[in-house]
């Protein structure tokens, strides 16, 4: 498809229902025509329903100081800011070496703190994520082999301002900075700019390298969105190897440090990378158990083992079933898979019975496996907690629970040796940014299913009317990390507390936590004389798992609309049940 | 590889047959200066050439298009 494609087409894209919702802004100073609707097609193919504001040709600036602009009028959630570095630059970027060094390390230092300054700006009038393109390093200069024995030559002053910007992103949740140098090297420099299209209308990207473009900045919208992917599920034969095993042998399939087997192995290394950094790996195969489990225990070459699958579907019933079985299994939403194959007719039939999964073409050619990974975007998170990053492990951990929960007569006493540890703590610096993860993220075990950014949660903390806790579970199996969270308001002057938000990951579920947790509240509003607590269902596609919890807790159900059902528990007519942890709150 | 009619249908998203010898960026409306970049890029790569500044600047209608191409030497899909 070329960019004209991609223009016509989102012209024609009607909007469905149970699309989400998002507003892209571009601010640019060069034309970036066929940008917004390329990321409209992309959108769509997700589920998401993309409408955008391209600022007027090169009147970014005026859009961002005047606060009462089309940009803010538009109310974006998020921004990208491409800049070109020779409508940036003016006349310097030509004659930079008109200047001495210091002169050229004053434009750079003043050239930077403009920008800063443009970004304070914005991040004061929206709360948008703000992506900030850097400025491509020039790839000629007219003192050629001498460029980089410079004082503060042009790549040298590029560079320290790209270092600048990175700097100032670096604890700034709101603000990411998209390396477009990085994005350069990898479709190329002469690809990158069609010199004669910059000439006719000053477009500064090519249409071809636009569209690319396009595909990177879905690396933010993913996250945006809620929409990370959190699990591959792999086939074996011609995917994590060359050959078919229960027909060549051991012996005889592809894997290994040479030719053919090595492309195999590079692909088998980016997994191993993807699950060190929290993606769960999970087996979906059509082969003789006996045949797989001897290469993955066996062969020399073969990195991703036992340890590393948290579940190996190996056999002969169909994939969608297993597929259905693995989603069952982890307890995460089919909409969190990705799902890779070589086998076309498999693809093909995942596509149409779970179009919720994605699924990744491979190429015919082993050699471009490992780039199928590179290019993926959709394991992208705003931020990354220690629970992001032992996710892989984690569930990987969970079959070993499994192989335990089999041996245990009843669930009462399998609870009971799980040796449940809950530790309740006031949300903080540290555990703002995985409280509103979690808020985005948990959908099953989730009362009312508000969404929060870290920017939320910091206002509502500044509220002295709100209270904020997040929960963390470990067994004796190992560490679930923060899984659970709590926010009350207050409304001590009518004796009463109510549940804005009460939910569970998905992870700690049928061990009763919910019950603890709930205790917890209770005795503290005890404590502060609240006589009742009001909670709310709100439901929604999938958070069945809560709709009994407020009564089980002994709440009464006082109305129902608009798909809610409102509660109130008067202190004093709570029901017990049962738990098993050992639960223990941290005070500040 | 497109036949010149198809692309030009494609990429200005109108049929093949409302296209003649005259149809230029006063008569068919979705000819506008971004379109007719458009244009440039992806007849350049679909028959391989490279039109100069001038040419681009020249075209005034589908046949000047089909003309250039021929200068370029192009025979095949342009009639």
């Amino acid at each position: 498809m070329e960019l004209s494609d991609y223009i016509i087409k989102s012209k024609k894209l009607v909007k469905d229902s149970s699309m989400k919702n998002v507003r892209i802004a571009f601010l640019s100073n060069f034309t970036i025509t066929g940008i917004a609707e390329t990321m409209k097609f992309l959108c769509f193919k997700n589920g998401i329903y993309a409408e955008s504001y391209v600022s007027p040709y090169n009147q970014h600036i005026q859009d961002i100081l005047n606060k009462s602009s089309g940009l803010y009028y538009f109310k974006p959630d998020i921004i990208f800011i491409l800049l070109d570095i020779e409508n940036f630059l003016g006349d310097s970027f030509y004659f930079y070496y008109r200047m001495n060094g210091q002169q050229r390390n004053d434009l750079i230092q003043k050239k930077f703190d403009e920008v800063k300054e443009l970004i304070k700006i914005l991040e004061k009038n929206t709360n948008a994520k703000i992506i900030v393109n850097n400025l491509l390093i020039p790839n000629y200069s007219s003192m050629g082999i001498l460029e980089n024995k410079q004082d503060f030559g042009i790549k040298n002053g590029i560079s320290h301002f790209n270092n600048m910007l990175e700097l100032l992103s670096m604890n700034n949740p709101k603000l990411f900075i998209f390396d477009i140098n990085l994005f350069c090297s990898k479709v190329g420099y002469e690809f990158m700019r069609d010199r004669k299209i910059s000439y006719l209308g000053d477009i500064k990207i090519s249409p071809s390298a636009l569209i690319k473009l396009g595909f990177e900045y879905m690396g933010y919208i993913i996250p945006l969105m809620s929409m990370t992917k959190k699990c591959i599920v792999l086939d074996l034969d011609n995917t994590l190897w060359g050959g078919i095993v229960g027909e060549d042998g051991i012996e005889n399939i592809k894997l290994g440090l040479e030719k053919e087997g090595k492309p195999f192995l590079d692909f088998q290394k980016r997994l191993l990378e993807l699950f060190e950094r929290g993606i769960i790996l999970v087996i979906n195969s059509k082969n003789n158990y006996e045949d797989a489990i001897e290469v993955i225990k066996s062969h020399k070459y073969m990195i991703l083992k036992e340890h590393h699958f948290a579940s190996m579907k190996i056999n002969w019933q169909d994939k969608i079933s297993n597929m259905k079985e693995i989603a069952e299994e982890l307890n995460i939403g089919l909409d969190s898979f990705v799902y890779i194959d070589d086998d076309e007719t498999n693809r093909e039939l995942m596509r149409n019975f779970l179009p919720e999964v994605l699924v990744v073409d491979l190429p015919e050619d082993p050699c471009f496996y490992p780039s199928v990974i590179e290019d993926l975007t959709v394991f992208n998170l705003f931020n990354i907690s220690d629970e992001d990053l032992n996710r892989g492990r984690m569930y990987a951990d969970q079959n070993k629970r499994k192989q335990f929960k089999v041996e245990m007569v009843d669930i009462e006493s399998f609870l009971k040796q799980l040796e449940i540890k809950v530790d309740i703590m006031q949300a903080d610096k540290m555990t703002i940014p995985r409280i509103a993860q979690l808020t985005q993220k948990t959908n099953q075990f989730n009362l009312t299913t508000r969404r929060y950014q870290e920017e939320d949660i910091k206002s509502l903390l500044e509220h002295d009317k709100y209270i904020i806790k997040c929960i963390n579970v470990k067994d004796k199996f190992g560490d679930y990390g923060i899984t659970g969270v709590v926010i009350i308001r207050k409304y001590n002057d009518e004796g009463c507390w109510n549940i804005d938000t009460f939910l569970l990951s998905c992870r700690i579920l049928g061990k009763n936590i919910e019950f603890s947790l709930m205790q917890n509240l209770i005795d503290n509003a005890k404590k502060a004389g609240v006589k009742n607590i009001h909670g709310r269902f709100i439901f929604t596609k999938k958070n069945k798992p809560a709709e009994n919890f407020l009564e089980e807790c002994g709440f009464i159900l006082d109305k129902e609309e608009n798909g809610e059902k409102c509660y109130v528990l008067n202190i004093g007519n709570e029901k017990k049940n049962s738990s098993y942890a050992e639960v223990i709150e941290w005070k500040l | 590889m497109e036949t010149l009619k198809e692309l030009f249908a494609r990429v200005l998203d109108i049929n093949e047959s409302e296209i003649n010898d005259n149809s230029s960026p006063s008569n068919v409306a979705s000819w506008d200066s971004f379109n007719g970049l458009m244009l440039v890029s992806e007849l350049e790569k679909n028959f391989n050439v490279r039109f100069s500044i001038g040419e681009v600047m020249s075209v005034r209608n589908f046949k000047d298009i089909m003309e250039t191409l021929k200068k370029h030497n192009v025979t095949e899909g342009i009639d």
